[in-house]
């Protein structure tokens, strides 16, 4: 997670890379998720929290918090 | 000074390959009897006039043009209800068939455009281009229309090196060979699509006209210039004014000819004994900040004429006035560029 | 309170491709068809399927006809069978006045099965079988001819049947178009068609009494139609003045545009494709500037594509989505380029039958065939789809029921929403039955399983 750690993400969801110099943008539950991981959660914990706070069945929340995942890992985030 | 005006322009992008809409922008804001908001038309958040506050007032990403009509006008009503706008001056050749076809529609909602109609439009295209020039007094070099790989080679058969391929909208690349041809030819298509034009390189001097027809037959100004130096993307980078006589008098037969409405640029090349009529552009050169530098503020004259308002239409410059275009650094910190690409406007 | 959900996602921040549109717009909503809702259709009658308006089919036809015979006093359509032969589609069109063009045997023996009576049929094509050739001129059809072979067939038909057999030629010529179909008739310019027409007379067994071309396919230039024109009135004058015969029909063909976005065009439709006024005006007013006064040979079109193109529907569910390595997002959905033939000259227009929240991403849409080449559709901005979500291609009323093909897996029904908004199947969705019905397994074949 120290690679997450150094990005600055605003609240609008316009992420700066300082080191590699790339932006990304994200949407509200990408926003929500990468704090979580920032936070130090492991995935299986955002999974099971995810549904908590937005209106997602738990079966979605995985698909999506690992496609999510894939996502990251594509653009060397994590 | 009058009430503000809010006047949307595109290309502001002012890069390797300009876009005219920087010059359109400095030329409004220079006409002391116009108080202008200009409002940036981008279709990428890299666009440099996206960052440059003391011309461009607020900027909106764009759809693309080759993206639904609907969505298209939808972005520019959006625009209205948001700033008020009143005067669109499209200056891309991928935005101006839109523009056109959708007058009426903008027109009802309160936006006005002052283009060629449709069929002055179509006056580029080739077969036009050869049926009007000898009307003008101009010639047409050989020019062949191709879609597919077979045709470009029995083009360039016929028409010989060196040879411009170019495409019906954009891009045009001098080629010498026929593994240049064929560079260029995907590179078109690949972009641009079918069909691809081959013509005939002529040696000359590269004369340009830029103006404003008043829709009528007649001109809200005009002037004529020299390439004296381009760049190996074939822009402009010095040029001097000139008064060519036959030139500008084919540019207002042009007018007459065709009752041309908005902003042109001709671009020739003259010869010991012709003038070759190479393209019409249907909009404003990325250079027509010239013709404000030298008096003739064609998009402030554009603007006053949409609006019913008194309109200059001399023509009156003087010749061996210089153009040189120059680069310039800007540095500045991401808000501009973090709302850009979250929120599709500044 | 929970927030609303929409999938997460992440895009980085490309110069030079960071234009966030159309993920705002750019989303397409078509929560029905006609006022039938997609989610009705498709658990009546499954997903895929293949929907047809009948009310629209009806309004392009009617507003076609109006452009040209308002236009022109001597008008007729024939409906091109190979565009959509279906025979509720064919049924409403002739219904609607048009006439059949068929271009071979089976299209010939499925108008006249349809009730299509022989006198009211065009017959056209590079391959017309002998006994087809025959029973057509035996009941009467129009034959358009396509090469010098034909004329020998046609005079030995004559000869046999002991009359004398009215019939067209077609044209091929250079209207500024490329590429030009010269492989179809008889070249203009060569004088190849003229003599075409020395050779009828001479044998005088057959009366020229027609003209007919077809430029192309998918033409974007009225100008090119107007070329044409020109060049057949002056065609046809000469033949009239020469062999002192009567060119009765000029058959201008198809090729005219549907509301489609044809790969490697840069303009979205609305602004690429002229509208249809623009050709009707060119064909008729070249017809009315060239003709002589009190001359109105009867005009002949066979548009299909413009007319039934737009009336077509395919609604597809989301089976499965992807990654793909490079970050693309892909879907796996249940129609695939088999049945969606088109699919390979257009982009298409693909719509939600409802709103996903999220922001929308190029998105390549994959059909279900276990083959590399099944792409439906590439670049589509769509937001992140669940499974199971509905997605409605257009216009696929064109082509695609005639060229489709069994491959893999059974081809969907078609439907037809009629203009009270009943909806009838108008093909039935394949069964086993319908592949295995014409096999044949040799008895030392036969597997004996224990």
């Amino acid at each position: 997670m120290e690679k997450l750690k150094r990005l600055a993400i605003n609240e609008e969801g316009f992420i700066f890379d300082p080191v590699s110099g790339n932006s990304f943008t994200t949407n509200r539950v990408g926003l929500w998720i990468l704090q979580k991981l920032k936070e130090g959660k492991t995935p299986e914990e955002i999974i099971s929290e995810l549904p908590g706070y937005f209106e997602v069945d738990a079966e979605t929340a995985e698909r999506d918090v690992t496609d999510f995942l894939e996502q990251l890992r594509h653009y060397k985030l994590i | 000074m009058s009430e503000e005006i809010v006047v949307a322009v595109s290309g502001i992008n002012a890069v390797d390959n300009p876009g005219p809409g920087l010059g359109v922008i400095r030329s409004l804001k220079e006409d002391s009897s116009l108080k202008i908001k200009a409002i940036g038309l981008a279709y990428d958040a890299m666009e440099p006039g996206i960052y440059l506050d003391w011309l461009v007032d607020k900027s909106f990403i764009m759809p693309y043009p080759s993206s639904s009509e609907e969505d298209y006008l939808a972005r520019l009503f959006y625009i209205k209800d948001v700033t008020g706008l009143q005067v669109v001056i499209p200056t891309l050749d991928a935005e101006l068939p839109l523009f056109i076809k959708g007058e009426q529609e903008l027109k009802s909602k309160g936006i006005e455009t002052f283009l060629p109609t449709w069929e002055q439009f179509e006056l580029r295209s080739k077969q036009r281009l050869i049926e009007m020039a000898p009307r003008l007094g101009l010639s047409v070099p050989p020019t062949e229309q191709v879609s597919s790989y077979s045709d470009l080679l029995k083009a360039l058969d016929r028409i010989g090196f060196p040879a411009m391929v170019k495409g019906l909208f954009y891009k045009a690349y001098r080629v010498h060979t026929f593994a240049e041809a064929e560079g260029a030819f995907y590179k078109i298509v690949e972009e641009w699509g079918y069909p691809v034009l081959v013509q005939k390189v002529i040696q000359g001097e590269e004369l340009n006209v830029v103006g404003v027809g008043d829709g009528e037959g007649g001109s809200l100004g005009m002037m004529a210039i020299k390439k004296l130096w381009i760049t190996s993307l074939g822009k402009i980078w010095t040029g001097v004014t000139i008064k060519h006589e036959v030139l500008l008098e084919s540019s207002q037969k042009f007018l007459r000819e065709t009752g041309w409405r908005g902003a042109f640029e001709l671009e020739c090349i003259a010869t010991d004994d012709r003038i070759y009529l190479i393209e019409i552009n249907p909009r404003f050169p990325a250079w027509l900040y010239f013709a404000t530098g030298a008096g003739i503020n064609l998009p402030a004259r554009l603007v006053k004429k949409v609006l019913g308002q008194p309109v200059e239409t001399h023509s009156e410059y003087e010749a061996g006035r210089l153009y040189i275009r120059y680069t310039y650094d800007l540095v500045t910190d991401m808000d501009v560029f973090q709302k850009i690409v979250t929120r599709g406007e500044t | 309170m929970k927030e609303p959900y929409e999938k997460p996602l992440i895009k980085k921040v490309q110069v030079g491709l960071s234009n966030k549109f159309g993920s705002v717009y750019g989303r397409h909503l078509r929560p029905e068809i006609d006022g039938v809702p997609i989610s009705d259709l498709v658990s009546r009658f499954g997903s895929p399927l293949f929907v047809f308006s009948e009310r629209r089919l009806r309004e392009k036809y009617r507003q076609i006809y109006q452009m040209f015979s308002t236009r022109y006093p001597n008008v007729h359509f024939s409906w091109s069978y190979k565009t959509n032969y279906l025979d509720a589609i064919c049924a409403i069109l002739h219904q609607e006045g048009e006439t059949a063009e068929v271009v071979s045997e089976f299209e010939y023996e499925k108008a006249r099965r349809l009730g299509v009576p022989g006198s009211e049929i065009i017959f056209n094509g590079p391959y017309k079988p002998i006994s087809a050739l025959k029973r057509a001129v035996q009941e009467g059809a129009l034959i358009n001819i396509d090469h010098f072979d034909e004329i020998y067939d046609l005079e030995d038909i004559a000869e046999e049947l002991g009359n004398s057999i009215k019939v067209g030629i077609r044209l091929n010529m250079d209207t500024g178009i490329s590429p030009q179909w010269t492989r179809f008739g008889f070249n203009l310019e060569s004088g190849q068609a003229l003599d075409a027409a020395k050779r009828i007379v001479s044998g005088g067994k057959l009366i020229l009494s027609g003209l007919h071309c077809h430029l192309g396919t998918f033409l974007l230039e009225p100008r090119a139609y107007a070329k044409a024109i020109e060049k057949m009135v002056d065609f046809a004058y000469e033949l009239e003045d020469n062999f002192g015969l009567k060119i009765e029909y000029l058959d201008i063909g198809g090729g005219f545009p549907s509301r489609n976005r044809l790969k490697g065009i840069y303009l979205s439709p609305e602004i690429a494709v002229p509208p249809m006024e623009d050709f009707a005006e060119a064909i008729c007013d070249t017809l009315l500037s060239k003709l002589k006064p009190n001359d109105f040979p009867k005009l002949i079109l066979e548009t299909g594509r413009a007319i039934v193109d737009e009336a077509g529907f395919l609604i597809t569910t989301v089976h499965a989505s992807k990654r793909l390595p490079d970050g693309t997002r892909s879907y796996v959905v249940d129609a695939g380029v088999n049945i969606l033939f088109t699919a390979f000259w257009y982009n298409f227009k693909v719509e939600l039958e409802e709103d996903i929240p999220g922001p929308a991403e190029p998105c390549i849409i994959y059909g279900p065939l276990c083959m590399n080449i099944d792409v439906v559709a590439e670049n589509v901005q769509l937001p992140p789809l669940p499974r199971g979500t509905r997605l409605i291609f257009s216009p696929v009323g064109a082509y695609n029921v005639t060229q489709w093909m069994q491959f893999i897996r059974y081809r969907p029904a078609v439907v037809l929403v009629g203009e009270d908004g009943q909806v009838d199947v108008i093909r039935e969705a394949e069964t086993l039955d319908d592949v295995i019905n014409r096999e044949r397994l040799p008895e030392r074949l036969v597997l004996k399983m224990s």
